[in-house]
């Protein structure tokens, strides 16, 4: 167990200091429609050389909470409340100096769409190479060094002619490497990547999702997996945090909850997860309906309007009370334990095949 | 004799005086002080005697030599050839740079006379007037020393019939030709001199190094007043070099052009001649030591330097730049810049034409020249100071001039349209069509609705025509117009009415593109004109134009005249010798000097 | 490059060939017979034959048009002397070799536009940059809305109330006037600065805000945020990465404006009465001076597609995605 459970709204500290701690984060942009709760009072841990994964539709916080983080928002839009500390040192409320000297350096992230996230007008290896300067105080040259080396180490051929490419002239698997090398490049002791393979083919995917495992295992870095993808975080996450609407709904070991998942969101991510086992002529089950709007949010728990399940819970608790999420392994849902047992073994399980 | 030609007009408008001015002497823009030199200068313009024509030209009180004068310049001379020369910027330059057998020469005093300039006199006529004789000063010089002499004067006037030679003025051609055309009097020397041909004696005679005469087939009693056209400016026979002269001409008088220093647009500047002796000439000074003319200057731009009056402009003028209309007020309100202020008259008079080949009924004609608002016409040309309101055809600088109103517009310059009403209900044309034609320029689109409108309030059904500025002279110099009432000016070449009425109203001058614009043919008029053409008494002859002007005005009414043009100009505080002169309807160039 | 070159080079010389023969035939479409300006005042049909044969005029005007494209490359011979190539014959109007002018003239054009260009752009940028930094703050909205009120004016507008203001009120500044920089750096300079300032406004403003919404653009752009991710300082951030991006748009409507900016030079040398191409082209077409106007056009024309080649070059500068091709 690497994550530390406890209750959402009143988060406990833990013993010794875990590496990143996130501690009741609230990020809040304020739009001419009104103030969008974009996360919403989360607090999670990770420990060294561990992988946590993140899970949710588009839109539940999952990367805001990451931007968070990194300290990315603008001040000026976003309101963003809590505790963040990385290492024993307070992130939130931070001055700008002193995240950028850890962004890059001990921090780092690794985005989605490598062709837009690298800039289009230097060469991949001065972008490789300007953190490691930056952070480290290396000449150009050294710069430059470290960037070959770090291409090789993610595999892209002939890195010494390839380090004064730019970013179009890389496939796309090739740009994600790069990005991966430009992230780990000041060997970060925390990396976040969002979506590192949504954007690329099957077989590449699963090399860069072994690269990582590899230089994880080399740099001993902790990992934030953020993705919608379950598939991607049962062979490399160890613990699993599923996001809703800006909150966790449901945390635990991958293990348990891919097993044994507890809130009828996530069973709704599996149902709508497509198995190589299934037939290919049978549908799939997707969550009905769209995800809530962050401006005005379901009182109650907020996935009530999409739950097949209201009817078992007793009263009006769904539509009128959060529900809260407990220590430890735990669902953040008013069915009790017994209900949450049955309906999977009884109604989910059978529909995975 | 000149039309103020509308594609000029749009770029040198108001610029294309050479003559009739008037001086506002020290005291600056006053109506009443240059109504009162234009009087002076009617009946003085005498043609001088040898006494008279002697130099050196009386110091101007208080003036200094030395200084450079800065000149501001709309346009770029665009021709330096002296034969090419017409139009008054390139007067006002040539009267620096070129000596001709006679001038216009301004006394201190504010009194003009016709004298000789290269010539001994203003010239010796004999054989009732077909025969000229002039001989040459001693101590003439070109700019490269060497003495003017027959020779090239005999050159000078030879050359004027070569065919490059088109924009310079063409009476004394004509005259030796006998020809009324405007390039017939070329057959006289087909192509010039350069053939190596001459004009025969009988024709121009130069019978020894000094003395030149010219024997014409009808008496010529202008004949001191035209030889004093920059056109005839004296050209070196042995610097000929036919077209490219226009660029590098050889000097004569008190300044010469700086080597290489015309340019196209940006200036040119003058420097001393030192081969010009003020022994020689009584109409020029030589006190600046050099003009820096600049070009490209606007009128706007020009004034509102020189009423600023700050650091460079203090020794800055500009020779043919006016106060541009918008600033005429603050000028006249102004007492410290009306100080510097020189105004005058320039040669044009304005009038309304009536199509006579249209409107054939006099009285519709004076119902028109009754309701025509001259005030409002006026008004859109400045005020005080862009023009008076005129009663005669003929301008108040030229000799014979008499202060008339036959149809009573100085006493009512509004227009009387009750009257106009009645008259054209008697001729039982009330709302008959009427098509008031006038071009687009910024003046006339001013006053034309105040025109139609009183044109209508007086009975008529008009018409209102415009036509584009660059072409409405030709369009309006059509024979076959199709309007009925139209503007136009004209202006005297000199203070002396043949360049007015025979080619404004010789029935005989009528043709596409002539200069008749209200299509007049009358052939007593016709008969009139070719009289007094002849007539060799200068005296005389004024006074017989001015009769015929007024007849042509009350029998006749082919036009309806509405003001005389004149003009206001400034000069910084630093400059003397800052006056008016009525020939060049400019400041005079020769008299400046800086104030020390 | 070079494919691009030589294309670009063929494309020019077919606009160039249209411009030349729009421009010839046109003139001769309008009602104004240039021979009436050298007429002077005693013109009549055999005057205006006479200076119709001196100009070439009596020909017909594809024969006519012709001879002076062939002029341009070959050269003629003419009354005033023989015309080397390039010739654009002699100006109808003054009579000097319209090329010679053109020379003569074409360094105020340059020094102006250039000058200006280099004000508007620097200025325009910096404002525009500055007020992308400060987004949303008092001297962004102070820049923006000054940038509005300043692009509703006009040359012949500002020109005269500047001059009235630093001139001729306070001495403050000289005449404005052109010293060519050989002979007087100082000199050209002090002289155009006013020329300058006022031709920039107009751009100055438009590239304020080109400047600022390019820029804020920019800061949103994925790349720019990654460079925040990997530590990068804000500023490097700002005019490292966002900066180089926001050229494009800029460089693009630069190129465009390259022809309004010729337009704007016309009317600030007329109305500082600084003797450039404007002022010549603007006398030329007053006085139906074919040749002046001919070449004036066909120079300008050169040159705006010459700088234009040049701004389509920049952009592989600036992007390295963009292939010259």
């Amino acid at each position: 167990m690497t994550t530390l459970t406890k209750t959402e709204d009143a988060p406990v500290p833990a013993g010794p200091d875990p590496f990143l701690s996130v501690r009741d984060l609230h990020v809040r942009f304020s739009t001419e429609d009104g103030i969008v709760k974009a996360v919403d009072g989360l607090s999670f841990d990770l420990e060294r050389g561990k992988t946590l994964g993140i899970v949710g539709e588009s839109g539940s916080g999952k990367s805001v909470t990451n931007l968070a983080v990194l300290g990315l928002h603008n001040p000026k839009s976003a309101e963003i409340t809590g505790e963040i500390t990385l290492d024993g040192q307070e992130l939130t409320g931070a001055r700008e100096k002193t995240l950028e000297k850890l962004r890059g350096n001990k921090m780092a992230m690794i985005f989605q769409d490598a062709l837009a996230a690298l800039s289009p007008y230097y060469t991949v290896g001065r972008q490789i190479a300007e953190p490691f300067i930056k952070h480290t105080g290396a000449s150009k040259r050294e710069g430059r060094q470290r960037a070959i080396e770090m291409l090789t180490k993610v595999g892209i051929p002939q890195p010494n002619l390839r380090v004064d490419d730019y970013p179009h002239q890389f496939s796309g698997g090739m740009r994600q490497r790069a990005m991966i090398a430009m992230a780990l490049v000041c060997n970060p002791a925390l990396l976040i990547a969002d979506e590192p393979t949504t954007a690329l083919d099957v077989t590449v995917q699963a090399q860069i999702l072994d690269l990582l495992k590899d230089l994880q295992q080399e740099f001993g870095s902790a990992i934030i997996l953020i993705t919608h993808d379950l598939g991607v975080v049962a062979d490399t996450a160890d613990d699993l945090l599923v996001m809703y609407a800006g909150r966790a709904v449901e945390r635990g070991s991958v293990k348990e909850i891919l097993t044994q998942p507890q809130h009828p969101y996530t069973w709704g991510l599996l149902s709508s997860m497509p198995r190589l086992s299934s037939d290919v002529n049978e549908a799939l089950n997707p969550i009905p309906g769209a995800p809530p709007s962050l401006l005005d949010p379901p009182t109650g728990c907020a996935f009530h309007p999409r739950c097949g399940f209201v009817d078992q819970v007793g009263g009006a608790s769904c539509t009128s009370e959060r529900p809260p999420l407990a220590l430890g392994r735990a669902a953040a849902c008013h069915l009790n334990a017994e209900q949450k047992q049955t309906f999977f073994t009884e109604q989910i399980k059978p529909r995975l095949g | 004799m000149r039309r103020a030609q509308a594609a000029i007009v749009a770029l040198t408008a108001g610029a294309l005086a050479l003559t009739a001015c008037s001086s506002g002497a020290k005291q600056g823009a006053a109506d009443d002080q240059s109504r009162k030199d234009a009087e002076k200068m009617r009946g003085q313009i005498a043609f001088a005697d040898a006494a008279a024509s002697k130099g050196p030209a009386a110091p101007i009180p208080g003036a200094t030599p030395g200084g450079t004068i800065k000149v501001y310049q709309r346009d770029t001379y665009a021709h330096l050839d002296p034969a090419q020369l017409y139009v008054s910027d390139q007067g006002s330059l040539s009267t620096l740079l070129f000596r001709r057998l006679t001038a216009f020469n301004l006394d201190n005093k504010g009194k003009y006379n016709v004298v000789g300039d290269l010539a001994t006199d203003s010239g010796q006529k004999s054989d009732g007037g077909k025969t000229w004789t002039y001989k040459l000063k001693d101590g003439v010089k070109f700019e490269d020393g060497k003495p003017i002499t027959s020779t090239d004067l005999r050159h000078t006037f030879e050359r004027q019939f070569a065919d490059f030679i088109t924009s310079g003025p063409t009476y004394v051609q004509r005259w030796l030709a006998d020809s009324n055309s405007t390039a017939g009097y070329r057959k006289l020397l087909p192509g010039g001199p350069y053939g190596g041909k001459h004009l025969p004696k009988s024709v121009l005679d130069t019978p020894d190094d000094k003395t030149i005469v010219f024997h014409f087939k009808k008496p010529v009693g202008d004949l001191p007043y035209a030889l004093a056209l920059a056109g005839y400016g004296v050209v070196e026979k042995a610097k000929d070099t036919k077209e490219k002269y226009d660029k590098a001409p050889v000097a004569s008088g008190p300044y010469k052009i700086q080597p290489g220093s015309f340019k196209n647009g940006k200036g040119i500047t003058l420097v001393k001649n030192t081969q010009w002796d003020p022994n020689t000439d009584i109409s020029r000074h030589q006190y600046a030591d050099k003009f820096d003319i600049q070009f490209s200057v606007s009128y706007i731009d020009s004034t509102q330097r020189l009423m600023a009056d700050n650091t460079d402009n203090q020794t800055a003028i500009s020779f043919n730049n006016q106060v541009d209309a918008a600033s005429l007020q603050r000028v006249a309100n102004d007492p410290k810049i009306k100080a510097r202020s020189t105004s005058g008259y320039q040669p044009y008079v304005g009038v309304m034409n009536f199509n006579m080949r249209r409107l054939k009924d006099k009285r519709i004609r004076e119902a028109i020249a009754y309701a025509m608002p001259i005030q409002s016409v006026l008004d859109a040309y400045g005020t005080p100071g862009g023009g008076e309101l005129a009663g005669s055809y003929i301008s108040p600088t030229l000799t014979g001039y008499k202060n008339i109103d036959p149809y009573g517009k100085l006493k009512n310059p509004l227009g009387d349209v009750a009257k106009a009403k009645a008259i054209l209900k008697k001729a039982g044309k009330l709302g008959m069509k009427l098509t008031y034609a006038h071009n687009t320029a910024v003046e006339p689109l001013k006053y034309s609705v105040a025109v139609a409108d009183n044109l209508k309030k007086a009975g008529f059904d008009v018409q209102n025509k415009e036509l584009p500025s660059d072409t409405y002279y030709d369009i309006i110099g059509k024979t076959d117009n199709q309007f009925d009432v139209y503007p136009s000016a004209w202006g005297a070449d000199w203070p002396s009415a043949l360049t007015v009425l025979p080619p404004v109203y010789d029935g005989r001058q009528i043709q596409d593109g002539g200069t008749n614009y209200a299509l007049y043919n009358s052939p007593e008029t016709n008969k009139e004109i070719d009289r007094i053409s002849q007539e060799t008494d200068p005296k005389k002859a004024a006074a017989d134009w001015f009769t015929l002007g007024e007849k042509i005005l009350k029998d006749d009414l082919p036009q309806i005249p509405t003001f005389y043009y004149k003009q206001v100009q400034l000069h910084g505080s630093k400059i003397g010798g800052a006056v008016n002169n009525n020939i060049l309807s400019a400041i005079d160039p020769t008299k400046l000097y800086v104030k020390k | 490059m070079l494919r691009f070159l030589v294309r670009r080079s063929l494309g020019a010389i077919v606009i160039l060939l249209l411009i030349s023969a729009f421009t010839f035939f046109l003139f001769f479409a309008a009602p104004r017979d240039p021979a009436l300006l050298a007429c002077g005042r005693n013109c009549g049909p055999d005057a205006l034959a006479i200076i119709h044969k001196n100009m070439g005029l009596d020909q017909p005007v594809p024969v006519q048009y012709w001879h002076f494209m062939a002029g341009i490359f070959t050269g003629r011979d003419f009354a005033q002397g023989p015309c080397p190539a390039p010739c654009f014959g002699y100006s109808f109007a003054t009579g000097d070799a319209v090329w010679n002018t053109i020379v003569d003239r074409f360094p105020i054009t340059l020094s102006l536009t250039i000058g200006a260009a280099a004000v508007f752009l620097f200025v325009g940028l910096a404002t525009g940059m500055l007020a992308a930094w400060k987004q949303g703050t008092l001297l962004d909205k102070l820049f923006s809305s000054a940038s509005l009120v300043l692009s509703s004016m006009q040359i012949y507008f500002i020109g005269p109330i500047v001059l009235t203001l630093l001139v001729y009120n306070t001495n403050l500044l000289g005449q404005p006037k052109y010293v060519p920089i050989t002979e007087d750096p100082v000199g050209w300079f002090m002289g155009l600065l006013i020329p300058w300032c006022v031709l920039s406004i107009i751009f100055t403003a438009q590239y304020t805000r080109m400047a600022r919404s390019a820029m804020i653009e920019q800061l949103q752009e994925e790349h720019v945020r990654t460079a925040r991710a990997k530590g990068m300082s804000a500023a490097t951030v700002f005019f490292r990465y966002a900066w180089r991006g926001s050229l494009i748009p800029i460089v693009t409507i630069f190129g465009i404006d390259l022809g309004t900016l010729f337009g704007g030079a016309m009317i600030t040398e007329v109305t500082f009465a600084l003797p450039g191409l404007g002022t010549l082209s603007i006398e030329s077409v007053l006085r139906t001076d074919l040749p002046t106007v001919m070449g004036v056009m066909l120079f300008a024309a050169t040159f705006i597609i010459l700088f234009n080649i040049i701004v389509d070059a920049a952009y592989a500068l600036i992007d390295p995605r963009v292939r010259l091709a």
